[in-house]
């Protein structure tokens, strides 16, 4: 019983993880598979999100852990201020680099991203350095287990939930058509009257203000926040590899991916457990390695994604033509 | 003898075909000229020739070997040069260096070559160190036209070679290219001043539409009435916008015009 | 005002050296090849780890297991004394360049040759993967401790009242050879020439007959070379670390950027002004945020003056 217990607590707790990761995943979707924009920054706005809500909703500072804020407000709060201030910063940063193209555009985005986790590290006064912040609440926390995990399982679900279905309506609708055409020939769509910029920008900035949110529900979810959470490798990478292995441009695979993934990843940690503790940190960069491996096959082999991309279906109700995918 | 030949080419760019059963040929020696309105698929013509453009269908021979899709290190190799329309020099490396890398597949001594191309082409010795992007249009497209001419062709094709030049250097273009036709290479040559060329030319070929529609000589080409209006444009003059309305743009518009792809 | 030159001059000095030395490489890449090659800082990472290796074990570091055993079996121990001496860190050099360059060579074969053709973003992508492969590979190998050359050098007493170290003098020349040797390559030789070309329009180089494969091979061979060479000398400065080159691929893209994309001699100007301004910048802000002064500088050059100094390409 004890087994099935812990089991059943090790399976919610993969799938919180990798359902926040999700949140991540379709957030890029929206900058890179829909629009075509090529975002490293991702772990930069993770933080942005995570340190928000933190700072607006933990318990004051203690004097072994200064920082900022501590304001100890409801947790919606946290979380909406959270994809707010990601917003924010990736419309500035959207505004000066977006007219970069692509690569430009990557090399910008690793720039700012790490900036910012610099900035958030060394901030001691703001975020606590590099003790982090403590003591964040977590939605049911107060609720005996196993039942707290499930339903902040089921809550993030939910998030998931919304997010997909918001996003699937967007997709489909004019907005979402002008988006794609953006990403599969820019110059046509502004020879057509769109305004690019305009748009490309707001992909973005959606884009960005889900990863804070992912941000934040780590924050609340592991109850702190250090700046070692931030580490590009997982926060950045991971969820690239995710997406593509996924299908980009493809909420589903966006989903899909986080999923699997994620379970690539967490299976290569059971199992370089079970080494001697000798070989067991280095089995943490072989870890690393495959999962670099991984993506080289996917973009090799299956650059389409587990799950290919289907063009979106015209109207609804109407007579339901695909569209030619351009 | 017939050095390249082209036969039913049909293709263009992604899907849609551009070409539709085109025919070229170029005898040894010779200068051919293929004119037309814009958009008749000229550039793309040579460039099909070339392996730039990929033919789904069509067989193009060059001095006894198929070619057909081939690659330009092996086309360049046999003896078949090209010069394309637009960025054809290497803007920071020096005309004498542009020169040399277009011998850059010749093992041999190259010094007849360029001593060859430095006299067709006076104006270039003293620029011999500049960096090809600091030259004027004309003195430019000679650089491109010395490139090509590197290796010894024995069939240089030329996209377009008096585009964007002044009437005065356009008469000196064409006089050099019926210099080095005299000294015996075959002149493929797409062209927008149709009326000049074709005077120079031994035969013509009138695309429209990506189909050829009249093969005869140069001359014969110039006399024909109908053949001058519908696709040469009609009265003294050059090509006009392509309509077949008959409007005589001017010189300097008409080059201008022959920018872009046909 | 010797104390400034101290302080900040030599300083700046070896830092521009270092990153005018893979801003060529990444420089020539993205011409070339037309992508930003996101695992160039880890080529001078692993050539740093070469010479280490060298200047540790000796050049048996280098020689495969089977010869290993076959040389054991023949003549044991004495005759492989010679391979297990210790290196001078100067003279490893044109080794970790070589067998950077050739790793760099499968690297490219293996895994970014198959998207020639395809979307350049996708290559940024792999080679993303790549750093992170090369990085992992490295904490795998030789864990994460900081290694070092040599113990902390005084200043030489002969050129007081300047702190001139040993190593600064042996950077220095390295630094001056390679620089000599990358402008005899690219002015001088048929294959530095054709590189240019390349480098200039890649598609007219191919319609003029360059053997356009064999040059990208040569682009990755002086790339990495010289990346590899540039992690020596920045290990000799300070120490050796899995990422002490992913550290330097921001400024050293600055740089690049900054001197234009494809111009070689642009990319050593850029160099030295990227590592003259963060060593300045400490003057004024928190070491820490060095890396910001690099990244200000660029977006700056992509938003004014996207083709750089001397106008590379943009493409």
């Amino acid at each position: 019983m004890e087994f099935l217990g812990g089991l059943i607590l090790f399976l919610v707790g993969f799938a919180t993880l990798a359902g926040i990761a999700s949140v991540s995943t379709l957030g890029l979707n929206i900058c890179w598979g829909v629009t075509g924009l090529f975002n490293i920054g991702i772990a930069g706005f993770y933080a942005i999100g995570a340190y928000t809500s933190a700072i607006l909703t933990a318990e004051p500072s203690v004097p072994s852990n200064p920082h900022l804020g501590g304001f100890e407000l409801p947790i919606p709060v946290g979380w909406a201020a959270a994809m707010v201030l990601s917003a924010a910063v990736a419309w500035v940063v959207g505004k000066v680099c977006l007219r970069l193209r692509a690569d430009y555009l990557a090399i910008a985005t690793i720039g700012i991203a790490e900036i910012i986790r610099i900035t958030f590290r060394n901030w001691s006064a703001i975020a606590g350095g590099s003790y982090g912040i403590h003591r964040i609440p977590k939605p049911f926390e107060s609720w005996p287990q196993p039942w707290a995990e499930i339903f902040f399982l089921l809550l993030v679900v939910a998030v998931v939930a919304v997010i997909y279905w918001v996003i699937e309506r967007g997709i489909n609708s004019p907005w979402g058509r002008v988006m794609r055409a953006i990403r599969e020939n820019e110059l046509a769509a502004a020879a057509a009257g769109k305004d690019v910029e305009r748009m490309r920008l707001q992909a973005f900035v959606y884009g960005s203000a889900l990863m804070g949110l992912a941000g934040a529900l780590s924050a609340h979810y592991l109850k702190q926040f250090l700046p070692e959470d931030t580490e590009p490798l997982t926060a950045t990478f991971l969820i690239w590899v995710m997406l593509i292995a996924g299908g980009s441009g493809n909420n589903k695979g966006a989903i899909l991916g986080a999923f699997v993934v994620w379970g690539l990843w967490t299976m290569s940690e059971f199992m370089t457990d079970l080494l001697s503790a000798e070989w067991a940190t280095r089995a943490a960069y072989l870890r690393v390695f495959m999962i670099g491996l991984l993506l080289q096959v996917v973009l090799q082999f299956f650059s389409r994604g587990i799950i290919p991309e289907k063009p979106p279906v015209i109207g609804r109700g109407e007579k339901a033509e695909k569209v030619e995918a351009g | 003898m017939t050095l390249l030949t082209a036969h039913g080419m049909t293709g263009g760019y992604g899907g849609m075909d551009i070409l539709k059963g085109v025919e070229l040929a170029v005898d040894a020696g010779e200068i051919v000229v293929i004119v037309g309105p814009n958009g008749a698929g000229k550039s793309t013509a040579m460039k099909a020739i070339f392996g730039l453009v990929h033919l789904r269908e069509g067989k193009v021979v060059f001095d006894g070997q198929e070619i057909t899709n081939a690659q330009p290190e092996r086309l360049v190799r046999a003896g078949l040069g090209y010069v394309p329309q637009e960025r054809n020099i290497f803007p920071n490396l020096s005309v004498h260096e542009n020169l040399e890398m277009g011998a850059y597949i010749r093992r041999d001594d190259i010094g007849p070559a360029l001593e060859r191309v430095y006299m067709l082409f006076p104006p270039l010795v003293e620029k011999r160190k500049q960096a090809a992007g600091e030259l004027s249009g004309g003195q430019r497209q000679m650089v491109a036209f010395g490139r090509a001419l590197m290796t010894d062709p024995k069939v240089l094709m030329l996209d377009e070679p008096t585009a964007g030049l002044s009437p005065l250097f356009m008469d000196e273009i064409f006089d050099r290219i019926i210099a080095v036709n005299e000294t015996g290479v075959g002149i493929l040559m797409v062209e927008q001043n149709a009326r000049q060329a074709l005077e120079i030319a031994d035969r013509g070929y009138v695309l429209a539409t990506g189909e050829n529609r009249y093969i005869d000589t140069g001359s014969n080409l110039l006399a024909d009435r109908e053949v001058v209006e519908s696709f040469l444009g009609g009265g003294g003059g050059n090509v006009d916008t392509g309509n077949g309305n008959g409007d005589a743009g001017s010189e300097r518009d008409a080059a201008a015009k022959g920018a872009g792809d046909d | 005002m010797i104390e400034f030159f101290n302080d900040y001059i030599v300083a700046a000095l070896v830092l521009g050296s270092i990153y005018s030395l893979g801003a060529i490489g990444i420089s020539m890449i993205y011409a070339i090849l037309r992508f930003a090659h996101f695992a160039h800082g880890d080529l001078l990472t692993l050539g740093a780890y070469m010479s280490l290796g060298l200047v540790q074990k000796g050049f048996i570091v280098f020689m495969p297991l089977p010869f290993l055993v076959g040389t054991l079996g023949l003549a044991g121990e004495e005759a492989l004394a010679p391979l297990r001496m210790g290196w001078h860190p100067a003279l490893t050099i044109p080794v970790a360049m070589v067998f950077t360059a050739l790793i760099a060579i499968g690297i490219d074969s293996l895994f970014y040759r198959p998207f020639r053709k395809s979307q350049a973003i996708i290559m940024v992508i792999a080679s993303f993967g790549i750093a992170l492969m090369l990085r992992s590979a490295f904490q795998l190998i030789w864990g994460i401790d900081d290694h070092y050359y040599w113990p902390i050098q005084p200043p030489l007493e002969s050129l007081e009242p300047f702190s001139i170290s040993a190593k600064h003098l042996y950077i220095g020349g390295a630094v001056i050879v390679l620089i000599s040797a990358t402008h005899y390559l690219l002015a001088y030789t048929r294959t530095g020439k054709a590189m240019r070309a390349m480098s200039d329009d890649p598609d007219l180089a191919r319609i003029t007959g360059i053997p356009t494969e064999r040059i990208v091979v040569w682009t990755w061979i002086v790339g990495a070379a010289l990346g590899a060479a540039a992690g020596v000398l920045l290990g000799m400065d300070t120490r050796v670390r899995f990422d002490m080159g992913w550290n330097l691929l921001l400024p050293m893209f600055a740089a690049a950027i900054l001197g234009g994309l494809g111009r070689p001699y642009g990319a050593i100007a850029g160099g030295m002004v990227i590592g003259g301004l963060e060593e300045l910048s400490t003057i004024v802000i928190p070491g820490d945020y060095k890396s910001a002064v690099a990244f200000a500088v660029m977006v700056l050059v992509l938003i004014f003056r996207p083709q750089g100094i001397f106008k590379g390409r943009m493409l």
